[in-house]
């Protein structure tokens, strides 16, 4: 084994970490090596010099005192194990959950969601109505609700719609499902059922009427004198739209018993469905026939005065 | 007879049929203490106070503190005695709760931007006096050298040092306190003593 071999041992061996086989080892080698020698001597040497190291430490009666009092305080503190849990289970009750990065990251998402959905829907609060009002559409019924002619009070009485009982709300008399309440904030305390629905129907027949009333000014309006063909193709899809429209109004006009509107209506779509049947490219024929037939009628003049 | 003198030193560090009895004793004490027998727990004080002591002294280089942060280690213990096992060693388990507290300290006092290494100024101060015997040195001066060459090694190495030369741990004891491998904590020792040796050997060889 050379020196450095066991030089590295040395520091082991004065540690007495090696074993008896190492140790006999070393042993023989220092006998034998003045140079390990010399470093083992330094070795012994220091060992000596930290040995007589003294710190000085002087441990006061004190410390075990301070060390005492604070474990008998530990000891005070210590409580029943099941008052402990319930008083745990109790605060958990009202504990602030600690939210990882992740979820208060999500739970922020969705607070942003709903505030941004929040202020959408009050800033559009019509369509909202409209949205609500279109649970209710079925094939050839209006979306907005049905106002019964008549109303049955909670004691079977029949009563005029127009003149209900104070107090007391109106049950829809034909059947459907009667429709939820709605306080109007300028009365408070009188009920209405169907007042915001038949405001947005009104609105929907006039817009539908001047929509047509439009259409067939236009139409009047073609150059229709010689017999070129003429291309109607605006005013025919125009006119397909309006008819749909219509038909669902007046149905809806007829069931409500809006006489008036369902006349007017029922005046308008014959007008419609032949603009809507003509090709795109019209004969000129074609064309003037509906024109007198509009100006004969007076139609535009009845939709003006709607 | 110097070679003599350094088996018997390094006898000290292993652990014999003395050893093992202190330790089915401390065994004996804990169990009681675990109970909540203070008196127990006051002999386990009065056993291992002085070690403790020493040790976090020599990491913290300031009484006052060193008593503060050995009454500290042993609220701990005993606030943690059920967790010790029993094929841990007390003064091993001891130690390893001293090791942390004392590092918390000086991790405090690093944050609070104060310096716990001496300058080497200090040291160099002390030895332009000229190297002077060991059998001459006071002890007082003695004492004032090997503490302020300890407080220039730095942390890990000083660790490794005072509980090998001063605690006579062993290498799996002192493993099982700083949670270092063997080869660093060997690579350690081999380097604290290197540079021990630079800041007192001269006394020494004097």
């Amino acid at each position: 084994m050379k020196c450095d071999d066991f030089l590295n041992l040395l520091e082991a061996y004065v540690d007495g970490e090696v074993g008896e086989h190492e140790s006999e080892r070393v042993r023989t080698h220092l006998m034998t090596c003045s140079s390990c020698e010399t470093e083992f001597e330094a070795l012994t040497a220091e060992s000596e010099l930290y040995a007589r190291y003294d710190r000085e430490l002087q441990i006061s009666p004190a410390a075990w005192n301070g060390i005492s009092a604070r474990i008998a305080t530990d000891s005070s503190a210590v409580e029943p194990r099941e008052r402990r849990d319930m008083r745990g289970w109790f605060a958990g009750l009202f504990a602030v959950p600690r939210l990882g990065f992740a979820f208060s990251g999500a739970l922020a998402v969705l607070l942003a969601m709903f505030v941004v959905g929040y202020l959408y829907f009050r800033a559009q609060p019509n369509q909202r109505l409209l949205v609500a009002g279109a649970k209710d559409v079925r094939p050839g019924s209006s979306p907005i609700s049905v106002q019964p002619q008549r109303s049955v009070t909670n004691s079977g009485e029949v009563t005029n719609p127009e003149n209900p009982p104070p107090d007391q709300s109106t049950v829809a008399a034909s059947g459907k499902e009667p429709r939820r309440p709605r306080a109007i904030p300028d009365d408070p305390g009188v009920l209405f059922t169907d007042a915001a629905y038949t405001d947005m129907e009104d609105r929907d027949t006039a817009s539908h009427l001047d929509q047509a009333q439009k259409l067939l000014v236009s139409f009047r309006s073609l150059p229709a004198d010689d017999e070129q063909e003429i291309d109607v193709s605006y005013e025919k899809t125009e006119s397909r739209r309006l008819l749909n429209e219509n038909v669902v109004m007046r149905r809806d006009a007829e069931a409500t018993g809006k006489f008036p509107t369902k006349s007017v209506l029922g005046s308008l779509e014959p007008f419609l469905i032949d603009i809507a049947n003509l090709p795109d490219k019209a004969p000129a024929s074609d064309v003037r026939q509906i024109k007198d037939r509009v100006q004969r009628s007076e139609i535009v003049a009845e939709l003006r005065s709607y | 007879m110097k070679r003599l003198a350094a088996r018997e030193i390094s006898l000290e560090g292993r652990p014999g049929a003395f050893a093992g009895s202190l330790m089915n004793s401390s065994a004996d004490l804990v169990s009681r203490a675990c109970r909540g027998d203070q008196e127990a727990f006051r002999l386990i004080f009065e056993r291992y106070s002085r070690p403790v002591i020493s040790f976090i002294y020599d990491q913290v280089s300031d009484r006052e503190l060193a008593e503060e942060l050995m009454q500290e280690t042993f609220v701990r213990a005993f606030r943690s005695l059920k967790t010790l096992r029993s094929e841990t060693k007390l003064s091993t388990w001891l130690f390893g709760i001293a090791k942390n507290v004392a590092r918390e300290s000086l991790r405090a006092r690093i944050r609070q931007n104060q310096h716990v290494d001496l300058d080497d100024q200090q040291v160099l101060d002390l030895s332009d006096r000229g190297p002077v015997p060991v059998s001459q040195l006071l002890n007082k001066e003695l004492n004032e050298v090997v503490q302020r060459a300890l407080a220039l090694l730095d942390e890990d190495k000083r660790l490794v040092f005072t509980l090998k030369v001063f605690q006579q741990c062993s290498y799996e004891e002192i493993a099982e306190i700083t949670g270092f491998s063997i080869p660093k904590l060997k690579t350690d020792l081999h380097r604290a003593r290197t540079e021990m040796r630079q800041r007192v050997g001269q006394y020494v060889r004097a």
